[in-house]
Formats: structure tokens, C-alpha cells, sequence
């Protein structure tokens, strides 16, 4: 029964705004679903029959050995971190989460230029030890390498998830099954396992997102997937239309792994926390087992942190003196402006769709979430065709506007600018965002927001004395998130940015990709430590306040 | 009559069956009236109705010949002017006491804000704690700051839930005294919600007693309680 009395409740400045918001994201999505029924041309003919079974197995093989390798490390280590002491524990605990602070493309181009044969492993066993090596046993540069790439700097997500879970977990179940005579082998195998699989799940399917994301990896690689196929097609080929149905392919195989994701998890939400928390007495590993456990926590970090930033600062060292220039300080400063805003824009966005979330309960505002959250599923290469097309067709609908304000304006303005790469960080991102701010309103609950309102304060003025003051952690915590995200971002980056635009990212991958690795150290170095310090902070002391 | 509830049919949207069924009560000027029932019966629902925190799907609320609530009105929770205290109090945990208990008084100029904090801490007699903040008060504290704060902007209506529910139970003897005096202090006309016989005999001029979201009587505590 919807009366006037109901929508006097929920038509308000936060539900128009959040709709607007939520028709942005979806248009120019939809241009994809309306484009694919095209009429099919030659070269797509040719794609079908040539090259689309290639690019399935090789995107199949490249998530499901990622797949199956960070799920082996991540939960592994989180058992370990969770109910072991050893030397180093608390340094381990989230020193095992930087990986994540070096992206994938970095990492690779780093592992090349260390394993290649003027590398420094390769000099040094010919000069020093006089061994030469039979090459393919040292080539990064297939899909086993681009799988040990992913492993290693991805297998994080899995990790920090399956942890916090294991950490919430009430002790008991897994005290219980230690009285009955287990051994630790066999609870983690009987317990552990089972009992966190919608963890490991949620966070096996955050890797398995970024590698159909990557372009980085396997177009240095050269690696044919989905990803580089869009790219190729509609760059190298001009063919949008046949771009359009690669993306409208990938984002099927996307669909059907959520629907797997959604199924393996079960009924299980996996932040369910029993009513008791006790925190589990760790066991001491004394010995030479603790010292495994030290030896393989080391081991881990050095290949996903430790290795591949020395080789960096090395070479940094090599080229400091033609990098260090007025041109990186440019580089530098688009990176941190262009992240800093598209940080700002995404937070905003999803503050007030949460909120609207939060104050009008209804079918329509639950659709929203799910849209806001959807966007982070979709790679970069389907965004990207999404925006520009949209874009496109939206300058071609302006362009008498455009001819009013300035009589010499060209056709395309917004399709141009920065606008429209702000615009696709916006749909890629703004489901982290969204979830570090919906959990933030989730924990303070609505009793406050309902005081305030009791005492005279209309929803938007409770909104910013009462709700937003207690957000803060929230929303500082999903700022960094997004910021650093965007400031690793590669592709949509790459196809979206202004003609002569560069960042940091797109710098270091076009030195990588001409050859010139060493010069590649300093802005890849950059992007690692202003990452890692955002990382730090977010799990290290966003961790305390709990 | 100063408070008029006619007929108030609640459920809430994911509920099944009704939360409250035909809830009619009239409360006269400056009375004391205290809900008591079981857990679960339904009470913090009738303060959030009144409130205005949910809506009724049928139903007539009038306060002082004013409607807010029929089957085409609405008056929001801000525009109702009726206060109230939390269950847990729901302390604004980044304010002190004062900057709490002066939330509600945005009308009015800073001094005259000042000078209605003085009056109502002076009720409360919390003085000496206006500048801690919530996480820095006694569980007692808390609740008069709570009390103060619904207070402050003077409203025409005062709903308390469960406001003895966190406190010790020797506590609780001295503080039913309390709120009893200052709630006649200010004259002002109450609901108030427990689930324990010995609050409402204590405060309460007249008790409804709640079952199942139906009121199944009404009358002085000294008749219906003993
Ligand atoms: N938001 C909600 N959605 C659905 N059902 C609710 C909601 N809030 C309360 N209920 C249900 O409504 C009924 C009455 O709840 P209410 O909170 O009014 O009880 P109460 O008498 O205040 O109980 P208590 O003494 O435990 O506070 C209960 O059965 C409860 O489960
Ligand atoms: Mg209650």
C-alpha cells in the first residue's frame, strides 16, 4: 500500500540522487547488451573460427591454476598466522598482505628483467659460478609464469579474508576438534576447510575478477586473452562491433563464475561471527617446526614482496639520474590528482546511495546496492567500450551546445577529457567504496541517526552531524581502498586518458613494453610505496580500532 | 483529552502477523502512563509509532488537538516534537554531555542554548560531568544525560524505553525516586515502557498491560498490579 503518507517518508533529495547515480552507472553498460545483436561481420567470422577457442582456454586455464594456487597459499598462511606462534608472527601478519601493494603488471616486467639472461640471477651463475642455463627453465613469459605472477601478488585477497574469518571464528570448534584427538593437519583439512568455504570462495573469486581484469600481464606476456582480444580488435582492427561481442562473451563467462561463486558459498554469509568471541590461544611452534613455519612465511614474502622491490630499487639506482626529472614530477602529480578525485567523486557516490540504502528501505534502493556492486565484476576492456561508446554518441547529442559556447568547437569535447576516465574509474570502483562505507553504517547501526531525528534534526541535517561525523573511519578506510586501486589501475587507464596524458602506470607499462625495464623502476616504485603506506595503514591500524 | 490513540494496527514489513492490534489509549495532561508486557509484546513498537519512526497502517495519534498521525497524515519524527529515550540510550558517542544535550536546541540563539543546558542539568543534577564523554559516564550518568537530552527542547510528549533495563538493580530503587521527581518536576505527560511489575508500581499514575500487541488492561497500578 503506497499512500501519500509513504512517499512523503521516501521521496527526498537522497533517493533523486541516488537514482540519477545508479541510471549513470547502468547506460553505458547497457550499450554493450543493445550492440551485440549487430549484424556479425568478416572479421568476427574470423575471430569465431580462429581465435575465440584460444582465448577461452587460455583465460579458462589462466583463473583456474590462479585459482587453485592462491587458495593453497592464502589459506595455508591464514591458518598458520591464525593459530600458530612463531618467530616473526606479528611482522608476517601483515607483511604477508603487501603483495597487494605491487600490481601484477609490475611484478611481471620485474620477475623478466631478474630471470632473462642479462638479468641478475642468470650473470651472476655464469660469471661468478660459471653456469649457464638452459633458458625455458628461466622464462617468465608463458602462462605459467603469468600464472606464478598472479599467485603471487594476488594471493593475498584470499588470504586477509580466510584470516579475518579464522580470527572471528569462535575458538571452540576448532579447540573441540583438537580435544577429540585431531591432529592440526587434520582439523585444517576436516575443520578449517570446510567451515571457512564461503571465505576462501569470497576471496578466491576477488582473484579470479582481477585476472579476466588484467591486461598488463598478459599482453607483456603475450598471452592471447579476452582482454588483449578487445583490445586488438577495436585498436589494432577498428572493429567495435566485434570488440562489443568479445566483451558481451567475457562478461557472460563473469555471470556464470558469480553464479558458481554465489553457489559455492552456500547459505553461509562469511562474516557470520557467533554470538561468543573468544580469541584462539595460539599453539607455540617450537624448534625446527617453528622455524618452517618462519622459513615458508619468508619464503612467500620475499617471491611477493621483498625480491621484486629490490630488483626495482636497484634499478633504480641504474637510471635515477635521466628519470629524476620535471617530466616524473608531472607524472606524478596526474597520478595523485587524477586518484585523488575520482577517489573523492566514488565516495561521495556511494555515501549517499548508502544512505539512501540505509533511510529508505524498499525494493528500488536494494536494486541499488546490487548495481553499485556489479561494476567491480566487469573487466576494464568492457567498461572502457561501455564509456566510450557512451561518450560518443552523448558529445554527438551536444555538439550543437557545444557549437553555442564556442562556434569553432570540435565534435568530440567529453570523449577527450579526463572526464570520461574519472567517469570509468567511477563504475569500476565504486563497489569498494560502497562496501567499506555500507559496513561503516552497518556497525553504528540506526539508533542514533533515530535519536537525532527525535530531537528535531530532518534526515540531512542528521546526515551530516550525526551520521557522517560517526562514518569517518569508514569512510577514510574506503577512500584509500579506491585510491590506491585507481592509482594501480592499467587498463582503463591506458584506453580512456587523454591524448599526452600519462600517469604513473601507464609510464612504467610503456617503458616495460619498449624495452626499457630499468627505466620502468622509479614510477613503479613510486605507485609500490604510496600503495603499501595506504595498505599499511588500512590493515594495520584499521585493525587496532576493532 | 491531551493524547488521543485510536485504533493503531502495525506490522512490520517482514513480519507475518500484526505487531499491534487496535491499540487505543487517552492520556490526559501531565500523567504518567507506563506499558508493561513481556518481552516482545510489542512495546518499543507503540513508542517508535508514536515517535514516528514507523508507520501505522491504520490508526489516529493526536497530541494537544494536533494530528500527526491518520489515515492521510504524516507528521515526521522531527516535526513531532515529542522526546524520547533510547533503550540504550544512544548517546551521540562523538559529543560530550552538553554538546548532547544541546543537540536538540538548533531554534534557539547560543544563549538562550546555554542557559536551557544550565536548567535541565541543574534537573539531572550533572553538573560536574557536563565535558565527559558518554564512554566517560556511569551507566546511571548516561541515562540522566539521556533523560536530559529528550528533555531540553521541551516537548510535549516524553517516551522512556525501558529506561531502568542497563542499570544495577540497587540502582535502580534510587533512580525510579529520581525520575519519578523530576518528571512531575517539569509537569510533563510520559509513556513509559518496562517489562519489571515494580517500575510501573513506583513511577507510573496508570499502567496498560501489553500482550501480544493487544492491551489487555488499564488502570491504576495499585488495582491491577497487587
Ligand atoms: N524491525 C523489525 N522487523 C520485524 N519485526 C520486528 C522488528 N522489530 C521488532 N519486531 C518484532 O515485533 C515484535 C515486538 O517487538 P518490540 O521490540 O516492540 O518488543 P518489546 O516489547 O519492546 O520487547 P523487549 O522487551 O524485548 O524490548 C517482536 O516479535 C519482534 O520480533
Ligand atoms: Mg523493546
Amino acid at each position: 500500500m503506497l499512500t501519500i503518507r509513504h512517499l512523503k517518508l521516501n521521496l527526498n533529495i537522497w533517493a533523486v540522487l541516488s537514482f540519477i547515480f545508479i541510471l549513470l552507472v547502468i547506460l553505458p553498460n547497457l550499450n554493450i547488451v543493445l550492440n551485440v545483436f549487430n549484424e556479425p561481420n568478416e572479421n568476427w567470422n574470423h575471430i569465431k573460427e580462429y581465435l575465440l577457442k584460444d582465448y577461452l582456454v587460455n583465460s579458462v586455464i589462466l583463473i583456474t591454476f590462479t585459482g587453485f594456487f592462491t587458495i593453497i597459499i592464502g589459506t595455508s598462511l591464514a591458518w598458520m598466522i591464525s593459530i600458530y606462534d612463531f618467530p616473526l608472527r606479528a611482522f608476517f601478519k601483515w607483511g604477508l598482505v603487501l603483495p597487494l601493494a605491487i600490481p601484477p603488471y609490475i611484478a611481471a616486467y620485474t620477475y623478466q628483467g631478474l630471470l632473462n639472461y642479462t638479468g641478475v640471477i642468470q650473470t651472476f651463475l655464469r660469471n661468478s659460478l660459471n653456469i649457464s642455463v638452459q633458458q625455458k627453465y628461466f622464462d617468465v613469459m608463458s602462462p605459467e609464469g603469468a600464472i606464478f605472477i598472479f599467485t603471487m601478488f594476488l594471493f593475498p585477497y584470499v588470504y586477509i579474508i580466510t584470516k579475518s574469518f579464522l580470527e572471528k571464528q569462535s575458538a571452540a570448534l576448532i579447540e573441540n576438534a583438537r580435544v577429540l584427538g585431531r591432529n592440526s593437519f587434520e582439523i585444517f583439512l576436516y575443520v578449517v576447510l570446510p567451515v571457512s568455504r564461503a571465505a576462501i570462495v569470497g576471496g578466491v573469486s576477488l582473484v579470479i575478477l582481477e585476472v579476466l581484469n588484467d591486461y598488463g600481464v598478459v599482453k607483456y606476456f603475450g598471452i592471447p586473452t579476452f582482454s588483449t582480444a578487445i583490445f586488438k580488435t577495436w585498436f589494432a582492427m577498428g572493429d567495435l562491433d566485434s570488440a562489443v561481442k568479445l566483451s558481451a562473451i567475457l562478461m557472460c563467462l563473469v555471470f556464470s563464475l558469480l553464479m558458481l561463486e554465489k553457489f559455492l558459498r552456500g547459505r553461509k554469509k562469511f562474516s557470520y561471527t557467533t554470538a561468543k568471541y573468544s580469541p584462539i590461544s595460539r599453539i607455540k611452534l617450537e624448534g625446527i617446526k617453528g622455524k618452517l613455519a618462519f622459513g615458508y612465511c619468508l619464503m612467500i614474502f620475499s617471491l611477493g614482496f621483498l625480491i621484486p622491490t629490490l630488483q626495482l630499487v636497484h634499478w633504480a639506482f641504474l637510471t635515477y639520474q635521466s628519470i629524476l626529472s620535471i617530466r616524473l614530477l608531472g607524472l606524478i602529480l596526474n597520478s595523485l590528482l587524477v586518484a585523488l578525485f575520482s577517489s573523492s567523486v566514488i565516495v561521495i557516490i556511494a555515501i549517499i546511495i548508502a544512505n539512501n540504502c540505509r533511510i529508505n528501505e524498499n525494493l528500488l534502493s536494494k536494486i541499488y546496492s546490487k548495481v553499485t556492486v556489479i561494476g567491480y565484476s566487469i573487466p576494464g576492456a568492457v567498461i572502457a567500450i561501455g564509456v566510450i561508446v557512451f561518450f560518443v554518441n552523448f558529445d554527438k547529442q551536444l555538439f550543437w551546445f557545444y557549437k553555442m559556447l564556442n562556434p569553432n568547437s570540435s565534435k568530440l569535447v567529453l570523449s577527450t577529457s579526463i572526464v570520461m576516465l574519472i567517469f570509468a574509474y567511477t563504475i569500476r570502483f565504486l563497489a569498494i567504496g560502497y562496501n567499506s562505507i555500507e559496513a561503516g553504517f552497518e556497525k553504528i547501526g540506526t539508533k542514533f541517526h533515530e535519536a537525532s531525528r527525535t530531537l528535531g534534526m530532518s534526515v540531512t541535517r542528521t546526515f551530516f552531524k550525526v551520521d557522517l561525523q560517526m562514518l569517518k573511519p569508514a569512510i577514510l578506510g574506503g577512500f584509500l581502498l579506491v585510491f590506491v586501486d585507481i592509482l594501480k589501475e592499467l587498463p582503463l587507464t591506458l584506453i580512456l586518458r587523454p591524448f599526452n596524458f600519462n600517469t604513473l602506470a601507464t609510464k612504467s607499462f610503456e617503458y616495460a613494453n619498449d624495452e626499457m625495464i630499468h627505466e620502468a623502476a622509479i614510477s613503479s616504485l613510486i605507485i609500490i610505496l604510496i600503495s603499501a603506506i595506504s595498505i599499511y595503514y588500512f590493515y594495520k591500524v584499521g585493525d587496532k580500532e576493532d | 483529552m491531551y493524547v488521543q490513540i485510536k485504533g493503531l494496527n502495525f506490522k512490520y514489513k517482514n513480519s507475518k502477523e500484526k505487531i499491534l492490534k487496535d491499540f487505543t489509549i487517552e492520556i490526559e495532561k501531565g500523567e504518567i502512563i507506563s506499558i508493561l508486557g513481556e518481552s516482545g509484546s510489542g512495546k518499543s513498537t507503540v513508542l517508535r509509532l508514536i515517535s514516528g519512526l514507523e508507520v501505522p497502517s491504520s490508526g489516529l495519534i493526536r497530541i494537544n488537538d494536533r494530528v500527526i498521525v491518520d489515515n492521510n497524515t504524516f507528521v515526521l519524527p522531527e516535526k513531532r516534537g515529542i522526546g524520547m529515550v533510547f533503550q540504550d540510550y544512544a548517546l551521540f558517542p562523538h559529543l560530550t554531555a552538553a554538546q548532547n544535550i544541546k543537540f536538540g536546541l538548533k531554534k534557539l540563539t547560543k544563549k538562550d542554548k546555554n542557559k536551557r543546558l544550565q536548567e535541565v542539568l541543574n534537573l539531572v543534577n550533572l553538573e560536574d560531568f557536563k565535558d565527559r564523554y558518554p564512554y566517560e559516564l556511569s551507566g546511571g550518568q548516561q541515562q540522566r544525560v539521556a533523560l536530559a537530552r529528550a528533555l531540553a527542547p521541551s516537548p510535549s510528549l516524553l517516551l522512556l524505553d525501558e529506561p531502568f533495563s542497563n542499570l544495577d538493580a540497587d540502582l535502580q530503587c534510587k533512580i525510579r525516586e529520581d525520575l519519578r521527581k523530576i518528571i512531575k518536576q517539569t509537569g510533563i505527560t510520559s509513556i513509559f515502557v518496562t517489562h519489571d511489575r515494580e517500575d510501573s508500581k513506583a513511577i507510573a499514575d496508570r499502567v496498560v498491560i501489553l500482550k501480544e500487541g493487544q492491551i489487555v488492561r488499564v488502570g491504576k497500578p495499585k488495582d491491577i498490579l497487587d
